[in-house]
């Protein structure tokens, strides 16, 4: 059978549940990269990439796979089951070493920058310091970076994938990019990072 | 529009940083121009090393599960029709039964004759003769004296006792059984005589 090329998700899904081989194939080439590289992002190693990807595709194809295309897109579905795999995962193998910093009312930064770490993110210590930045990021900031910045999927979606309320992967991801702020200009600027501790006597 | 409005209606990245209040608040611009550096930084990351992709490793492992499940699952709703056929069919059984104890029945004057004759013939019970000879049908009978005739002792199974109206329990019809067939001088059986 062959496939229109404009063919959106939810039709290769009626067709790959109905037995068409090869729909099933075109949505797995559409999808996994994206799905492989947010479980690698939130996962940190490969071998649980791998897994988290062919467990994803591999719910689909149960017969109650329970997508309800009223709720979302598919691609939110996936990038959904996909981060529960994942987190089943981490909370297995207490992986997860990101610095937790989970309260909500976390208030971003101010962004007065002496010396502007953004300038050189496009080069190849700037891009490792923001990978790494990224990845010290606490989990609920960390997966919506990964989903909206990197992974590029509308907010729609992301809030799909993270059983949250648009509003809240706004604020979620606002506050992200303001540690990430945060972190990059710590890194570019550890004596002024010194200088936020707080002093303390010492009484020996 | 003041500062949180306008992050609370222009907080994505996707803006290129146009936009009116942008003007007016050097601090939102100087924010915003983080963010847009920001994003240039995700889209190099992005790019940066090689393409992430699941190994072809796992398209192989799930298309082996594609087939497996389409051979047994995807199959799973013409199934679901077997109950269904199942009901209907004892459903038909149940009314044709009904149908036949219900429809009236000729009298038994208004029968064809050549029938009950029929049936009276299966019915009758095989009659031996002197040396225990059982006429086969449709042959010529017991030989009269002076016929030319042959014995031939066999072992038959007892389940061919049936065929002559005997009584065969059905837990013994596969025994074997001797049995005396009487042969004419054509050849042709005549009658049989069981040695039990």
């Amino acid at each position: 059978m062959t496939l229109a090329p404009g063919e959106t998700d939810d039709e290769l899904l009626l067709r790959t549940q109905s037995g068409d081989e090869e729909a099933f194939l075109t949505l797995y080439r559409r999808r996994q990269a994206g799905l492989f590289r947010f479980a690698l992002h939130m996962g940190g190693s490969r071998p649980v990439a791998e897994d988290v990807t062919q467990e994803v595709f591999l719910a689909l194809l149960r017969e109650d796979c329970g997508f309800d295309p009223s709720r979302g897109t598919l691609s939110g579905y996936l990038f959904g089951i996909a981060r529960k795999l994942v987190l089943r995962h981490l909370e297995r193998g207490r992986s997860d070493v990101a610095l937790e910093t989970e309260a909500d009312d976390y208030a971003p930064p101010e962004l007065a920058v002496v010396d502007d770490p953004l300038l050189d993110l496009t080069r190849r210590e700037g891009i490792d310091a923001l990978r790494r930045a990224v990845q010290a990021l606490p989990r609920r900031y960390r997966e919506v970076v990964v989903l909206c910045d990197l992974e590029e999927i509308d907010y729609a979606d992301a809030a799909v994938a993270l059983g949250c309320p648009i509003g809240t992967v706004r604020s979620r991801l606002h506050r992200a990019r303001g540690l990430l702020l945060d972190k990059l200009n710590q890194e570019r600027n550890p004596r002024q990072a010194m200088g936020t501790l707080k002093p303390v006597r010492c009484l020996l | 529009m003041n500062c949180q409005d306008f992050w609370n209606s222009f907080p994505e990245l996707a803006g290129r940083g146009e936009h009116p209040h942008l003007a007016e608040c050097t601090a939102c611009e100087s924010r915003m121009a983080h963010y847009l550096a920001l994003k240039q930084g995700f889209r190099a990351l992005s790019a940066a090393g090689p393409r992430l992709e699941a190994p072809p490793r796992v398209e192989q492992r799930l298309l082996s599960a594609f087939r497996r499940q389409t051979g047994a699952d995807f199959r799973r709703p013409s199934r679901r029709w077997v109950p269904l056929v199942t009901w209907a069919a004892a459903l038909a059984a149940m009314v044709a039964l009904a149908i036949f104890l219900v429809r009236p029945r000729a009298p038994e004057a208004e029968r064809p004759p050549l029938r009950r004759s029929v049936e009276m013939a299966m019915l009758q019970v095989p009659q031996a003769d002197a040396e225990g000879f059982i006429p086969l049908p449709n042959s010529a009978g017991v030989a009269a004296d002076g016929d030319e005739i042959n014995l031939v002792r066999v072992e038959v199974p007892r389940s061919s006792m049936i065929a002559l109206g005997l009584d065969v329990s059905a837990d013994r019809a596969a025994e074997l059984v001797e049995a005396d067939v009487m042969l004419g001088s054509n050849g042709i059986a005549r009658a049989v005589r069981f040695l039990e």
